[in-house]
């Protein structure tokens, strides 16, 4: 079905980019377009980008989106494609620190007065802003925020495993499991066997462990902090998680576990903010889980975030720059956010929202409220799994590593911290 | 080639009517060929200039000697793809090898229907590889293929893991990849079989052979060039192995079934990288040129034997 509207919307596109010339001639001004590319295509994501599109035809300009399925990197090469053939995007998606690595091969637009006139500086999280503007001004808005540590409980699971305490430490969630183990559950952990996910264990671990330690060593790959003992410890942790996982799952994604978690057949589950979205489109019902920040050893809790964002590529064209301005509105407007993020089951970027409303999820109000708690205390650290805190070079050689330890049970702690250091030092 | 030759040696014709009507033949010859000769030769190069470069997320000019392919060859990553490509190839030539050579003798006693047989075997040749890789990963999910299949049955102490068992995994491609192309050897061998000469088995026969010593010291001899082909298609194609794996096990569990293709996917287009990706493609090029310049040395003393003959 999401096809088929793309398809039409599509179509209707092109038709309308076919018309317009000999229109914007007739009306003397131009009418803003935008050529916007994004691996969103279906599902919450698709819907909410066509929603977003709809905004954009309201304000009176041209969507013109072509999305790539798959995975972020599939998107990516059909942006360096167009970007090595001079016919860059108006705008495309991209996140993290590859803003900054893909901002030197290509011009990008100045968006510091569009920022300043928004005032959108201020509701930030500093951390996040720092990625969208690499040299000191901004070129790209961030849209939407996800944890990629939250922890889902199955109700029915916590009941079979007459469990009604939520865990707030690791020590606390493995009693928890093991508890569940107890009951019956002979895998109490729902996670999957992807790349991603097993980096998700794993900095789950040490960012609950010491999101000091984490903020040394992932992000700013401290040799030190690299080889420290909280490394060690955190890989400990991973293996309790995986040791709880299902070992059919392979590498399947997490969402093949789903019904099982809502069954109760498992009890836990460590992942973003997004399987809120999934569980929802599956048809489970808010009331079958419940959603709380991930373990943090200090009680307080830990954010790992991730965040989609938007950068614009510089055109010359006057009716694409006129659709980059209203686009870059759009994203930092409260109104788009919500709207955004009530369908993919995000978070707003912009830390003024009021999510006490209607259409909100009590697993975003926590979320939201994690992630302002987490901000005063220092603890909003950037997700490595999810390509936040490298450039996807770095983040592959050492999820390398996290994953080969996750699946090959004989590797040790020990070993792998140090397999995970020598990985850092050959890729740089 | 010999039909040519014998037409343009024909008298009595002019020169520039027999060029204009070989024209079509020229043209449908030797334009493909020098394009895809031209397209191969300039990307090849292409890629090994890059590969020469420190180019990471587009191609950029600069030398930086062999700093990329130090690196790839001292990642985990190429080091267990190189691995497994050693034991992938061998395992999957010699067993595609013996069941095709197998099939093919068996369907070589003029059973009934034979045809249809022959299809079967063949047929999944004409499947793409990613989809033999798909169904094949659900055949091998312990969770809900074969192993759950068994244990339905009631047959519970079934044990059948290897997709997800990171020290058998490699073999669950060897399973899929020889299922996928002994059909591929069989047709060859079968060719080959029926191209015997009849009166050399019936004076085996009447001399008083059985048919095992028949196979063994008549017919089977005669099919080595067959075998040394089988093997170079085959040994090409497990070099270059890249839908399967990427469809069956993604490189998983783990990193555990890495092959080179997919080293040289993930560096160029996953992780941006590439110069790296570059110099791990000119590196399976190189293990390619070491099966193949032996193949072409070995088919050119042949010739020249067989022309001295």
């Amino acid at each position: 079905m999401p096809i088929t509207t793309t398809r039409r919307r599509l179509l209707a596109g092109s038709a309308a980019a076919l018309a317009l010339p000999a229109f914007a001639r007739a009306q003397g001004a131009v009418k803003p377009r935008l050529t916007a590319i994004s691996q969103w295509s279906a599902g919450s994501d698709g819907a909410a980008i066509t929603a977003l599109g709809k905004k954009f035809e309201e304000k009176g300009g041209i969507w013109q989106h072509s999305p790539v399925p798959g995975f972020t990197t599939d998107m990516m090469n059909k942006l360096r494609a167009q970007i090595i053939a001079g016919d860059p995007p108006a705008c495309s998606q991209l996140k993290g620190p590859e803003i900054a690595a893909w901002s030197k091969i290509a011009p990008t637009v100045d968006l510091d007065a569009v920022v300043a006139a928004a005032g959108y500086e201020k509701v930030v999280a500093p951390d996040l802003a720092k990625l969208h503007k690499p040299a000191g001004k901004w070129i790209a808005l961030p849209l939407q925020i996800y944890s990629t540590n939250m922890l889902f409980l199955s109700k029915r699971g916590m009941d079979k495993a007459k469990a009604d305490k939520v865990p707030v430490t690791w020590a606390d969630f493995n009693d928890l499991a093991e508890k569940m183990k107890s009951a019956g559950m002979s895998y109490p952990i729902a996670n999957g066997g992807t790349r991603a996910d097993d980096g998700q264990k794993f900095e789950a671990s040490l960012a609950g462990i010491s999101p000091t330690a984490y903020r040394a060593a992932c992000m700013n790959l401290d040799k030190k902090a690299l080889e420290g003992p909280e490394m060690k410890a955190a890989f400990a942790q991973t293996r309790k998680i995986s040791d709880w996982c299902d070992p059919n799952v392979g590498v399947q994604p997490y969402a093949n576990n789903l019904k099982r978690f809502v069954d109760g057949d498992m009890g836990m589950l460590i992942m973003g903010g997004w399987a809120q979205g999934v569980l929802k489109n599956a048809g489970f019902k808010f009331d079958d889980y419940v959603i709380t920040p991930g373990p943090s050893d200090n009680g307080k809790p830990v954010f790992l975030l991730n965040a989609d964002a938007f950068i614009f590529w510089q055109r010359k064209e006057a009716d694409l720059q006129a659709g980059q301005m209203l686009m870059a509105q759009l994203v930092m407007d409260p109104a788009i956010q919500t709207m955004y993020s009530q369908i993919t089951g995000s978070i707003p970027v912009r830390t003024d929202v009021d999510l006490s409303g209607e259409g909100w999820s009590d697993g975003q109000r926590t979320t939201a409220a994690a992630l302002k708690n987490a901000m005063g205390n220092n603890q909003a650290v950037l997700s490595l799994a999810h390509n936040m805190a490298q450039e996807n070079g770095l983040t592959a050689a050492m999820i390398d590593v996290i994953t080969e330890y996750v699946k090959n049970k004989t590797i040790k702690p020990d070993e792998a911290v140090s397999r995970l250091a020598d990985a850092v030092e050959g890729a740089r | 080639m010999t039909d040519i030759v014998s037409t343009a040696a024909r008298p009595g014709r002019p020169a520039t009517s027999e060029m204009v009507r070989r024209l079509p033949e020229f043209l449908m010859i030797w334009v493909p060929l020098l394009l895809s000769a031209a397209h191969l030769i300039s990307f090849s190069i292409w890629t090994i200039w890059i590969s020469f470069t420190p180019s990471t997320l587009v191609p950029v000019t600069g030398w930086v000697g062999l700093r990329n392919y130090n690196s790839v060859l001292a990642s985990r990553n190429w080091q267990i793809a190189f691995d497994n490509l050693l034991l992938f190839g061998t395992a999957f030539v010699l067993l595609s090898l013996t069941t095709g050579l197998l099939l093919a003798i068996l369907l070589d006693q003029r059973i009934r229907g034979e045809n249809v047989l022959r299809t079967i075997f063949l047929y999944p040749l004409a499947v793409s590889f990613v989809v033999t890789g798909t169904v094949w990963s659900w055949l091998l999910n312990p969770g809900i293929g074969i192993e759950k299949l068994a244990h339905d049955l009631g047959w519970t102490s079934f044990h059948f893991d290897w997709l997800v068992n990171r020290d058998m995994a490699i073999w669950t491609i060897v399973i899929a990849a020889i299922w996928q192309s002994s059909g591929f050897a069989m047709a060859l061998f079968l060719a080959g079989l029926r191209s015997v000469d009849s009166d050399i088995i019936k004076a085996a026969q009447i001399d008083g052979a059985g048919p095992v010593r028949t196979y063994w010291r008549v017919i089977l001899p005669t099919l080595w060039p067959i075998t040394v082909t089988v093997i170079v298609v085959q040994l090409q194609f497990a070099i270059s192995a890249f839908d399967l794996v990427r469809a069956l096990t993604n490189g998983g569990p783990g990193i555990a079934t890495q092959l080179p293709a997919l080293v040289v996917y993930d560096l160029m287009f996953q992780r941006s990288q590439l110069g790296r990706g570059a110099a791990a493609a000119v590196l399976m090029l190189l293990i390619l040129l070491a099966v193949l310049l032996p193949y072409a040395a070995w088919r050119y003393v042949r010739q020249r034997r067989a022309a001295h003959a």
